[in-house]
């Protein structure tokens, strides 16, 4: 067993560059045994890098990394050192048994399985701790749910008993209680001695867990804080620069309301899912509304049904157009009646990687400048292309260029330029600000209030509550896939927000105060 | 907890229902048709037709399972190399003894099956193209190393053919064969080839050594192509360049029909010797219509109407369980 | 790529826009490059290789493997294979003879050939729509029903299996052969049909929704249904053209070979793909072209021709073509490596 305070993994001058973009610049951190050690910043900051750095499953363009004494070069090595990771991704096979799963790479190529019998009792034990029912370990893991698997890649790393547990944003598909029961787990393996390294850019996890947090920064290690120092306004204020809360309101000049306008989407009794409460929401032209909640809430399917994208249980979303209401149930639609979306998965859900710039801006444009041959009319294209890329200021090379040549943020401004294209009334942003630099993010935050000055209506989720101050009207906040709360106004601050996502309305009095879980 | 554990059963090996049902039909059907087959000699008979392609199949299973989608097209060719080889070089010089016959067999399959690996492993080019680019390479070396079909087989192998009783050596070598894969699916090795094939980012990321994983099963796989190799000479008495194509096609359709996922992580060798029977067994009861002329175009219409049928059965029989 | 608007925001040294347009269109450059590489080297050292015959039987049969190759690009730029041509080849050629003995008129036959070579194609998509990594070992069970069953039909009350005969119309051999004339003119139609089908390609795929959506499916498939772009009409239609094509190369083949045998399309099981890959269009999806497949035919069948220059005959050519295969590939479309996979 490691003794107490010896450091376990220790990182000296790390840099790894992706292109373009340089995820760490000269990181230096380590942490010792007996500690839970939180790595904190925001999305695009470099932690989810420095975690796969650590894992070995990504290697440094410079720098150095030790665990325990070694310096593993791929995640075999790594595993053999006595690290465990658990990624982001859900990584499952969904052909075999939860057995399996749980055991994957534990056996040597050549040599003996450890008996069944043993694996069984351990593994059932475990997972009947984490489920809070008996599993069945010979079941196909594919038919599993979401949080389901979310358990077992849990529960692999933890019965391997690592001396050094590396959690990244792991408790994403788990609800409140089973994050608590996953909180226990960490306990009881830092008291055995190990190392937990969680990285997260959610400040509330954390606050109550860690006994020390090393902040990121686009890319560098801004601090180090110990326990009595993490609160969230320390978090906060590190994470972000400082004058980011002004981002927005000081450039643009807010055109005076006139009454009450009518909405331009609306949905009464809407269910996301069958079992699930209905609610109602609104938009009115001229409107920016913040969604937000925890991973899981019923946010992203929300936006996702706004934009015609996913079918909602029930209480399909209506748009005002001029030639009357109409329903908004499909992709189709939701074209036709002017809403656009944009997503922050670029890579996923965005950009066509092998196609020019031009190409993925004005791809969003084809479907209304088609003849009756389907033959794309490319007369006003060029000037259109022009216009987007002049409005968001986006650097760009040639537009003939290829597409994965810009960096993220310029990656998102065409894509934002791609839904602009279509002249929408609505526009649909699905935490458009991930991995994005804070020049772009200013600017995006500009373009969408003019847009919503002249008569748009923007609907922007975040996971980020920064994003929503000073920018947003309104902000809904999901809880178990209805809004729980809608927060406008003065109630509109930081503090509000986050109690909301975590289910506490705002008469009680909440504090995020670091309290010793261990003892 | 019985009724669990029979879902479980279905579950793991649900995909066999297929194969299974449809053995036992066509074997009632066959024993209808051409009751002979079901005589010793007829057995016996089965046996030294069915061979290389059962171990034809068996040699795809661990490729296939490792995932990659990696269906080796190039099994058959590879199959006639070894074919090839054996007549024209080692039986021509003079090496006949049985050990060296084997041994010349399985490490040659095993070494171009390693070269293959090694390619998709560090060229990074899709195990389809190169399986393809190694079907092209051997045919080619094929005919080059034998123009047209001929030569002879070693002695001790001439009578092989004929065989007349079901212990005949050819059984023993698909015996040892299955023996082999019971030995590789008792060993650790099976659990990685299945882990990875199933995804290879969890595999690779819970310290599975993936490369050597593929690298394994590729020799494995080039094993079992020896090992057909030698029961073809055996089953021809001669060397034929020509067949490759045939054997690539019929293997391919035997492993689907088999209940494996060419997409990785799912199979086994009961599901792929049941497969390769069934195949036998279409292509017998065919015989017994008496097509003539059309029968090669009759196979050819059955095995690939069976192969389309089977692909969509194995794509719901997958969907059905990932949704219940 | 595309028609591209001037006035590029940021300014660049001559040098770096010429890099810039070799790294777009690098397989062009690759390609031709090939190509003049291995005519100078065929003038070299085989006699007679510059001469007007070998030009002309090099075009010919550069414009069968372009055409049949046309819907193998298409099917390629989705992400995946259709094995299913050949065997539409071979079916065609012995369909035809068969039909026209039948009594029916050569060019209704014809049309007709190739409307059932759309149907196999789109049988052939619907089937193996969603079956992803299986879908071309679809495409070769649907071939080889096709095939089965065009042989069986022809085979009825014939004396031959697998070959069919029948007096082929003079205009329709005039099309594909050697000596075919063009208008008076000494090359065979069947290179101006496929010089005319590929320049309309090329303009199809540029500037219509349907081939922009192609490209946009190949590079990324959730992206492109954000856009309302169909996954299953694209796949359908694009191997439906595939099956059209490969129908028609298949009648073109009956002009130029005389008799109808099913064996005549194997060749092209491997040597439309070679024509692709070789091309530079990626088989992971979304980038290359027809244009580059063109090089691509023409660059394998000049290699063809050398190579029998050189004295070799069908098995070592394929050897040949099969050892360039990986390399080419390995240029342009490299799987990533897994650790950037997580």
């Amino acid at each position: 067993m490691t003794p107490q305070n010896e450091i376990t993994i220790r990182l000296k001058g790390v840099s790894k560059s992706f292109g373009e973009t340089r995820a760490l610049r000269s990181v230096d951190f380590e942490a010792r045994a007996g500690e839970v050690h939180a790595i904190v910043g925001e999305n695009g900051s470099g932690k989810s890098t420095m975690a796969k750095i650590m894992s070995g499953v990504l290697l440094p363009d410079q720098g150095d990394v030790e665990i325990l004494g070694r310096r593993p070069r791929n995640p075999i090595e790594a595993c053999d050192a006595g690290l465990a990771t658990i990624f982001q991704e859900v990584l499952v096979a969904d052909e075999a048994s939860i057995l399996d799963n749980l055991y994957v790479g534990r056996d040597r190529l050549l040599g003996l399985k450890q008996s069944r019998a043993d694996r069984v009792g351990e593994a059932a034990a475990l997972m009947q701790r984490f489920a809070g029912e008996p599993v069945d370990l010979g079941a196909q893991v594919g038919s599993l749910p979401l949080s389901m698997k979310q358990w077992i890649v849990i529960a692999r790393a933890i019965l391997r008993r690592p001396k050094i547990l590396i959690l990244d944003e792991s408790s994403a598909a788990l609800d409140l209680a089973a994050t608590v029961r996953l909180h226990e787990a960490i306990n009881d393996l830092r008291n055995a001695g190990s190392t937990i390294l969680i990285v997260t850019h959610r400040i509330a996890e954390l606050v109550r867990i860690a006994d020390r947090a090393t902040i990121l920064r686009d890319g560098e290690v801004v601090g180090m804080i110990g326990k009595q120092d993490i609160t969230e306004e320390n978090l906060l204020a590190m994470m972000t620069p400082a004058d980011r809360h002004v981002a927005v309101s000081k450039e643009v000049v807010r055109l005076p309301r006139k009454g009450a306008v009518p909405p331009v989407i609306q949905a009464d009794t809407l269910r996301l899912s069958a079992g699930s409460p209905d609610f109602s929401f609104s938009i009115e032209p001229g409107q920016i509304v913040g969604i937000t909640g925890l991973d899981g809430q019923g946010h992203d399917a929300f936006v996702r049904v706004l934009a015609g994208i996913a079918a909602p249980a029930s209480g399909m979303p209506k748009v005002r157009t001029p030639a009357g209401v109409e329903v908004l149930d499909c992709l189709a639609a939701a074209e036709k009646l002017g809403v656009a979306y944009v997503s922050g998965d670029r890579k996923r859900e965005g950009i066509f990687p092998d196609q020019s710039i031009f190409e993925n801006l004005a791809i969003g444009a084809y479907s209304q400048n088609l003849s009756s041959l389907g033959i794309i009319r490319r007369s006003s294209l060029g000037q259109m292309f022009q216009q987007e890329v002049s409005r968001f200021r986006i650097k760009i090379g040639r537009p003939s260029n290829k597409i994965t040549s810009l960096s993220g943020g310029n990656q998102q401004k065409i894509l934002i330029g791609r839904a602009f294209a279509r002249r929408p009334k609505v526009i649909v942003l699905n935490d458009p600000a991930r991995g994005v630099d804070l020049g772009t993010k200013r600017d995006l935050y500009a373009e969408l209030r003019l847009f919503a000055d002249q008569g748009g209506a923007v609907i922007y989720l975040s996971s980020e509550i920064e994003e929503f101050l000073g920018f947003a009207d309104r902000v809904d906040v999901f809880v178990g896939n209805t809004i729980f709360r809608s927060l406008k106004g003065n109630m509109l601050d930081e503090d509000e927000i986050l109690a909301a996502m975590f289910g506490q309305d705002r008469s009680q009095h909440v504090s995020f105060v670091a309290k010793d879980v261990a003892s | 907890m019985n009724r669990a554990a029979n879902r479980r059963v279905l579950a793991h090996y649900g995909y066999l229902a297929v194969p299974l049902g449809l053995f036992i039909v066509l074997t009632i059907l066959a024993a209808m048709r051409s009751p002979n087959l079901f005589t010793g000699t007829g057995l016996a008979g089965a046996v030294i037709v069915a061979a290389p392609l059962i171990l034809c199949t068996l040699a795809l299973t661990p490729i296939v399972m490792v995932g990659r989608g990696s269906v080796d097209l190039s099994i058959g060719p590879l199959m006639g190399f070894v074919n090839v080889t054996l007549v024209a070089w080692l039986t021509q010089g003079g090496f006949t003894h049985p050990l060296a016959i084997f041994a010349w067999a399985m490490g040659l399959g095993a070494a171009f099956q390693l070269l293959q690996a090694l390619v998709i492993l560090y060229v990074r080019v899709a195990p389809i193209i190169v399986s393809l680019s190694s079907y092209l390479v051997l045919t080619g070396v094929n005919l080059l190393i034998m123009p047209r079909a001929g030569g002879l087989a070693p002695d001790w192998m001439m009578a092989w053919g004929a065989g007349r009783s079901l212990l005949s050596p050819v059984t023993f070598v698909v015996i040892a064969a299955l023996l082999l894969w019971a030995v590789f699916w008792r060993s650790t090795l099976h659990g990685h080839v299945r882990l990875t094939g199933a995804d290879e980012r969890m595999a690779y990321t819970s310290g599975v050594a993936t490369e050597k994983v593929r690298i394994g099963a590729h020799l494995l796989g080039g094993v079992f192509a020896g090992l057909a190799a030698v029961c073809y000479t055996g089953l021809i008495a001669s060397g034929d360049p020509t067949q490759g194509a045939n054997y690539t096609l019929q293997a391919v359709t035997a492993l689907v029909l088999g209940g494996a996922s060419l997409s990785g992580g799912r199979g086994g060798a009961v599901g792929s010797v049941l497969g390769a029977l069934n195949m036998f067994l279409v292509a017998n009861l065919l015989a017994t219509f008496h097509f003539e002329m059309i029968s090669g175009a009759a196979t050819k219409l059955a095995f690939g109407l069976i192969l389309v049928v089977s692909l969509l059965a194995n794509a719901l029989t997958a969907n059905r369980m990932s949704t219940r | 790529m595309v028609a591209i608007p001037t006035g590029s925001t940021a300014s660049k040294g001559t040098g770096g826009m010429l890099a810039d347009n070799f790294r777009e269109n690098r397989s062009i450059f690759v390609g031709i490059s090939l190509l003049i590489l291995l005519v100078v080297f065929g003038a070299l050292t085989v006699s007679g290789f510059l001469s007007v015959q070998n030009a002309r039987s090099i075009l010919l049969l550069a414009a069968f493997l372009g055409l049949a190759a046309l819907g193998q690009t298409l099917v390629a730029l989705l992400g995946g294979l259709d094995l299913s041509i050949p065997f539409v080849i071979g079916s065609a050629n012995i369909l035809l003879p068969k039909l026209m003995n039948n009594g029916l008129p050569p060019s209704l036959a014809i049309i007709l050939i190739v409307l059932l070579g759309i149907a196999a194609g789109c049988a052939n998509g619907l089937l193996s729509f969603r079956l992803q990594g299986q879908a071309l070992i679809m495409s070769l069970g649907v071939g080889f029903a096709v095939q089965g069953a065009a042989e069986i039909y022809t085979s009825l009350n014939s004396a031959f299996g697998g070959t069919s005969f029948a007096p082929v119309p003079k205009w329709l051999t005039n099309l594909a052969a050697f000596n075919g004339k063009t208008f008076g003119l000494p090359i065979p139609p069947v290179v101006v049909i496929w010089l005319v089908l590929t320049v309309t390609l090329i303009w199809v795929m540029r500037n219509t929704w349907f081939g922009r959506g192609v490209y946009a499916l190949g590079g990324s498939r959730i992206a492109a249904a954000r856009l309302r772009i169909s996954e299953l009409r694209t796949w359908v239609t694009v191997h439906g053209i595939s099956g059209g094509m490969a129908a028609l190369t298949g009648v073109l083949l009956l002009g130029f070979s005389g008799g109808g045998f099913v064996g005549v399309g194997d060749p092209y099981l491997f040597s439309t793909v070679a024509a692709v890959v070789i091309g530079g269009t990626s088989l992971l999806g979304g980038s290359g072209g027809y244009g580059a497949t063109v090089l691509g035919a023409l660059v394998l069948t000049v290699l063809t021709s050398l190579l029998v220059g050189f004295g070799l005959g069908y098995a070592g050519q394929q050897a040949v073509i099969g050892l360039i295969i990986v390399p080419m590939v390995a240029i342009y479309a490299r799987i990533p490596q897994i650790r950037n996979q997580i």
